[in-house]
């Protein structure tokens, strides 16, 4: 085991991170009971009880309640088995899954190594829609082995393939569901579905973690205006909510029975210069835009200081993998004039879309256009709505904004967002060494090799692809002082949305 | 303005009740401000130019800071152009074609009447801040496209009204007697009807801007407004609520404009309505 | 009004033909706005699969489920399909919830019926109360500051009313829910409490509209003959306005009374919004934005219907509360 886990991602820095403020030295030992409600931004009726769909906030958390998967990130971010007992692998390609035994489901069916297949292979079909349907690509054979054995064989090495599994996506359900109804084996037992409206679950008297979970009750619900949602969390209505508005925080912390919980996490918001279009494939042209990025202004105006300094590649400071002998970008106009002249490109006028569904993405265009027009670049900006954003807009255009959440190894988000040939190659950059040095970091066993390889590789992207990262952005939950049990966990907000797991009711 | 106009308009202001005459101070106030106002801006719309955000009023920024640190002065300031034009140039349009519509169906009657009306039925049928919604997905946000909608959505509302006023006046004598001198329709409507429902058409269209500035800021509150870095009056409000506990003039400012504005104009017009009575 | 028993009763003989007339009409409106409401869905940017696997899709499983959901059919061939459907009383299948479009309008109209029900209940008496008051007292004090009231009322945006409303009564007082929790579970005592602050800013926002037309009405009356001679007569004020004037002008005050309700349904979205309730207006937008058409088609449907029956309903009083409006 301790094999991968030592793999965990942004282990280190925060797996210590102290409990929130939750009452006095003697409410730290967790106990049983309480209802609270619970309200995440995102509200669609799309909302769904099938992992393999869940596409935000609302999803994963409803179905980290539901269902439980082969393996589990917790919140100190070290990766462990969880449905699987054991896990081998000598060659990192053909992986072994020992199934616990006595798990059973919330129908009272046991879980066998025939749910786990039927689970992972539904994610190929695409008539399904699986958010996974690009890594399972990865998949070349899942079988059973008996009854409480597993195997995957992958087309090539992944180092990471436990930790992979530990998203929401790939949580294990009953063989056959084709329209999962809720019936898993994780914490909670479902009480009522309504997409769009609300979710309530009950604690499962049966789950396979003894002594867990402690709420009786939980009520999920959505509220996407950010005001409402704080207002309803300092009026009483509901206890936890996620993706605060930084300058909400004051009023969250200036009540006394509220608290916020702060997590910095590798989440940004991208500036996308097109590398495949003019001018914004001009060399000369990106560099000056790296240089015309205000970050302090942008993490303390935008962000009131809930960010971290981003470096134009996707890897945060606090990450395992990080590179620090990259050399920080930072605010100088006259080096972008400079880079403008060479470039031929004074007084070009380009318009940067941005998008709501880009978090902050607005006002960073708007920052960028006072910039700009200071050194003779004639920046306007064009806000597009939410919806159609993705299909109509991203990437579409020589300036769009992207925004990638964070993912759970580096291999993914390097994979997903930069390879060359990957369908979200951002900025549509072409770098040879950095797809090799991809493969050969996902195949890599020795801890020191790899870290070197990773290193490179921000240089890379830090050096010449087309993406501005000025900030990587915290997540901020707030909630009520007697909820407790929560910690930081960079995978996502409400701890990396596994809050129902770990937290209790202290009244 | 000739000196017999001047005196027209002093002798008009002068025949008000105060009710009307202090709305007709507030309306002309930011008719001056929608004209002036950027040049007498101190800051550049877009500038940050205050480290701290929702600070308060101060000589530095009489106005205080808004959101992001920008001044707000500055930002009321362009907002109030962008209102005030937009809300008269979409009541401005709105009328004209609602009133052409009454004209046609007033005098033309049977079948036209019926078309347009049902035509005005469907568009007054469905929600504006949807079609505003869906307008805005397809062609993306811009001021022509504000326009369009704002005056979409009270074409059918200044057709009705103007539609009742052109029916009264198609029975009476004269335009009967003009019939029988074999005028044409369109001369009729031109000539004899619309000058005789001019002042409540007027009152009208005052009524309609009020509507069409509380639209717009309804509208920026669902994200469609003007382009950043500008704003419209409701886009400041709503751009800086987060202020509101804190009691920033960052969001009072521009909602004080949006009720001085809306309540002169109303005031004005029911002054000029009492007027004619 | 006992002497107006008998030609009431020739005036409704008379009413069935302009019912049936404005019936057809009706119908004929609610043909185009079929006809609108598809082509505003069609000139949406990209379609129910691209929104749906979002960000993340591939293009093969976005023609996968494009011909899943028939979203590779020609649009005449979907817009026929949609209207033999809605002819049989199907409004067909939600691409995005995968569940009839009928069940999950059927769990949200019931709300916004409700909310608009109940704010009718407050807002259409008081706007009564302000108007009759202020044409009572007409260039009085009274009447000055009600109209300035009622001027100030809707001169605040609406979100800023409501958030305004939430400040005070929930996160200060804590009297009132913030958000409105309704569902089949709550009582009805929860449920009005839960609805208190959508139900009061919706007022703010309808009700200056109808208190100044109703008052409009009744002042346009009140320098009649019949109204100097009922005063001649020596009755009072009140008895005036209710029993002489008020028939006579409830004509207009009933016309801008169902143009204001028609709001409460789509125009309620910014309440919906903040209130965070399960209506139809937020179900719409959700529509838009997920490019769900069969559902976005359904909710204008309903609006432009409610729209019009309303309509229908405001004439119909009028006839039959007005005598002179029956003769002809």
């Amino acid at each position: 085991m301790s094999g991968f886990s030592r793999r965990g991602l942004m282990g280190g820095a925060l797996a210590g991170a102290v409990l929130p403020a939750c009452g006095h030295a003697a409410a730290l030992i967790p106990r049983r009971g309480g209802a609270v409600r619970v309200a995440t931004q995102s509200v669609s009726t799309a909302d769904t009880l099938d992992p393999a769909k869940g596409a935000l906030s609302t999803d994963y958390v409803r179905h980290y309640m539901l269902y439980s998967g082969l393996t589990k990130t917790g919140p100190d971010m070290v990766t462990r088995p969880s449905l699987a007992e054991r896990i081998e692998s000598a060659d990192r390609i053909t992986w072994h899954f020992a199934l616990r035994r006595g798990v059973h489901f919330h129908d009272g069916a046991e879980l066998t190594s025939a749910d786990v297949v039927w689970s992972l292979r539904r994610h190929a079909d695409p008539a399904l829609g699986s958010k996974m349907a690009g890594i399972v690509k990865q998949f070349a054979q899942v079988t059973a082995d008996g009854r409480y054995g597993v195997t995957i064989r992958l087309t090539g090495p992944n180092a990471d393939l436990p930790v992979i599994l530990a998203q929401s996506h790939f949580l294990i359900l009953r063989a056959g569901a084709t329209h999962p109804d809720g019936n898993g084996t994780g914490p909670y037992r479902l009480a009522q579905f309504k997409p769009g409206i609300r979710t309530i679950v009950t604690r499962n008297a049966d789950y396979w973690v003894a002594g867990r979970p402690y709420l009786d009750r939980i009520e999920l619900i959505s509220i996407p205006d950010e005001v409402s949602r704080v207002n309803a969390l300092l009026s009483g209505d509901v206890q936890l909510v996620n993706a605060i508005n930084p300058r909400s925080t004051r009023r969250v912390q200036g009540s006394a029975g509220h608290a916020v919980l702060s997590t910095p996490s590798a989440l940004y918001t991208n500036l996308i210069a097109r590398q495949t279009q003019l001018p914004t494939g001009n060399p000369h042209f990106v560099a000056a835009l790296k240089h015309l990025i205000d970050r302090d202004l942008v993490k303390r105006a935008l962000f009131r200081g809930y960010a971290t300094i981003g470096n134009d590649q996707p890897i945060p400071p606090f990450h395992r993998y990080y590179n620090p002998a990259v050399p920080q970008t930072g605010l100088d106009l006259d080096r972008a004039r400079w880079h403008l002249q060479r470039g031929g490109l004074t007084g070009v006028r380009l318009p940067i879309y941005a998008s709501p569904a880009a978090e902050g993405s607005v006002d960073m265009a708007s920052i960028l256009q006072e910039y700009g027009a200071r050194v003779g670049l004639d920046l306007s900006v064009t806000r597009v709505p939410a919806d159609g954003y993705w299909s109509t807009h991203w990437m579409k255009h020589p300036l769009t904004f992207g925004n990638t959440n964070p993912r759970p190894t580096a291999d993914l988000v390097f994979s997903l967002f930069y390879k060359s040939d990957a369908a979200w190659n951002e900025s549509g950059w072409q770098n040879p060494r950095f797809d090799q040095l991809l493969l050969a970091a996902r195949a890599e066993a020795d801890e020191a090799r790899r870290r070197a390889m990773y290193g490179e590789m921000q240089q890379l992207v830090h050096d010449h692809a087309g993406s501005m990262i000025p900030v990587f952005i915290n997540l901020i939950d707030g909630h009520d002082r007697r909820l407790c049990g929560l910690s930081p966990v960079p995978a996502g907000g409400m701890m990396g949305y596994q809050f129902a797991e770990y937290a209790w009711w202290n009244a | 303005m000739s000196a017999g106009a001047m005196r027209n308009a002093a002798a008009f202001v002068t025949g008000l009740p105060w009710a009307g005459r202090i709305g007709g101070g507030l309306v002309a106030f930011w008719l001056i401000v929608a004209v002036a106002g950027p040049w007498v801006a101190p800051h550049a719309v877009g500038a940050f130019v205050d480290s701290e955000t929702f600070s308060p009023m101060s000589g530095r920024f009489w106005l205080g800071s808004d959101y992001l640190g920008r001044d707000v002065l500055s930002r009321l300031l362009s907002a109030a152009r962008y209102t005030v034009f937009l809300g008269l140039g979409a009541a401005l349009v709105a009328c004209t074609i609602g009133t052409t519509l009454a004209l046609t169906a007033a005098l033309w009657s049977g079948w036209v009447d019926e078309v347009i009306a049902r035509a005005m039925d469907t568009m007054n049928s469905i929600p504006s801040k949807i079609l505003a919604l869906v307008l805005v997905a397809a062609a993306g946000s811009s001021l022509p496209l504000l326009l369009v909608i704002c005056a979409v959505t009270y074409v059918p509302g200044n057709f009705r009204i103007a539609r009742a006023l052109a029916m009264n006046l198609v029975g009476l004598d004269f335009v009967t007697v003009a019939r029988a001198r074999g005028e044409s329709r369109r001369y009729i409507a031109l000539h004899e009807v619309l000058p005789n429902m001019i002042h409540p058409l007027l009152a009208d269209m005052g009524l309609r801007f009020v509507f069409i500035v509380l639209l717009l800021s309804g509208l920026s509150f669902l994200g469609l407004g003007v382009q950043p870095p500008y704003a419209d009056l409701g886009s400041l409000v709503r751009e800086n609520i987060s202020g509101l506990t804190e009691g920033a003039p960052a969001i009072f400012a521009p909602a004080l404009a949006i009720a001085s504005l809306t309540v002169g104009a109303n005031l004005l017009i029911d002054a000029t309505k009492q007027e004619k009575a | 009004m006992s002497g107006g028993a008998g030609p009431a009763q020739g005036g409704l003989a008379g009413l069935a033909p302009m019912l049936a007339r404005r019936l057809a009409s009706s119908a004929v409106t609610l043909v185009l706005v079929t006809l609108v409401i598809f082509a505003l869905a069609n000139l949406l940017p990209g379609d129910a699969a691209q929104e749906m696997l979002g960000q993340s899709a591939t293009p093969e499983q976005v023609a996968a489920l494009r011909h899943q959901m028939g979203l590779d059919r020609p649009a005449a061939l979907r817009y026929v399909g949609w209207i033999a459907g809605l002819v049989h009383g199907d409004p067909g299948q939600s691409l995005v919830a995968g569940m009839p479009v009928r069940e999950i309008i059927a769990e949200r109209l019931p709300h916004s019926l409700m909310l608009a029900g109940l704010t009718t209940l407050v807002a259409v008496p008081l706007a009564l109360i302000i108007g009759m008051g202020a044409a009572i007292h007409r260039g009085g004090w009274v009447d000055r500051a009600l109209n300035i009231g009622t001027l100030s009322l809707v001169a605040i945006p609406e979100f800023l009313v409501a958030t305004l409303g939430v400040l005070v009564f929930s996160v200060w007082l804590r009297w009132l829910p913030s958000i409105a929790l309704v569902s089949a579970e709550a009582t009805w005592g929860e449920t009005l409490r839960s609805c208190a602050l959508p139900i009061l800013s919706l007022t703010v926002v309808v009700v200056a509209q109808m208190a100044r037309m109703t008052r409009a009405a009744i002042v346009d009356q009140m320098d009649r003959p019949y109204v100097e001679m009922a005063r001649l007569k020596g009755a009072g004020t009140a008895r005036v306005v209710l029993r002489h004037i008020l028939p006579n002008a409830i004509g207009p005050v009933v016309n801008a009374m169902a143009l204001s309700l028609s709001y409460l349904l789509g125009g309620a979205i910014i309440v919906e919004t903040i209130f965070n309730f399960p209506g139809l207006a937020s179900l719409m937008v959700n529509a838009v934005t997920s490019r769900d058409m069969p559902l976005l088609q359904a909710c204008a449907m309903i609006f432009c219907g409610a729209y019009l029956m309303l309509m229908l309903v405001a004439d119909v009083v009028a006839i039959v509360a007005n005598p002179r409006l029956r003769a002809q």
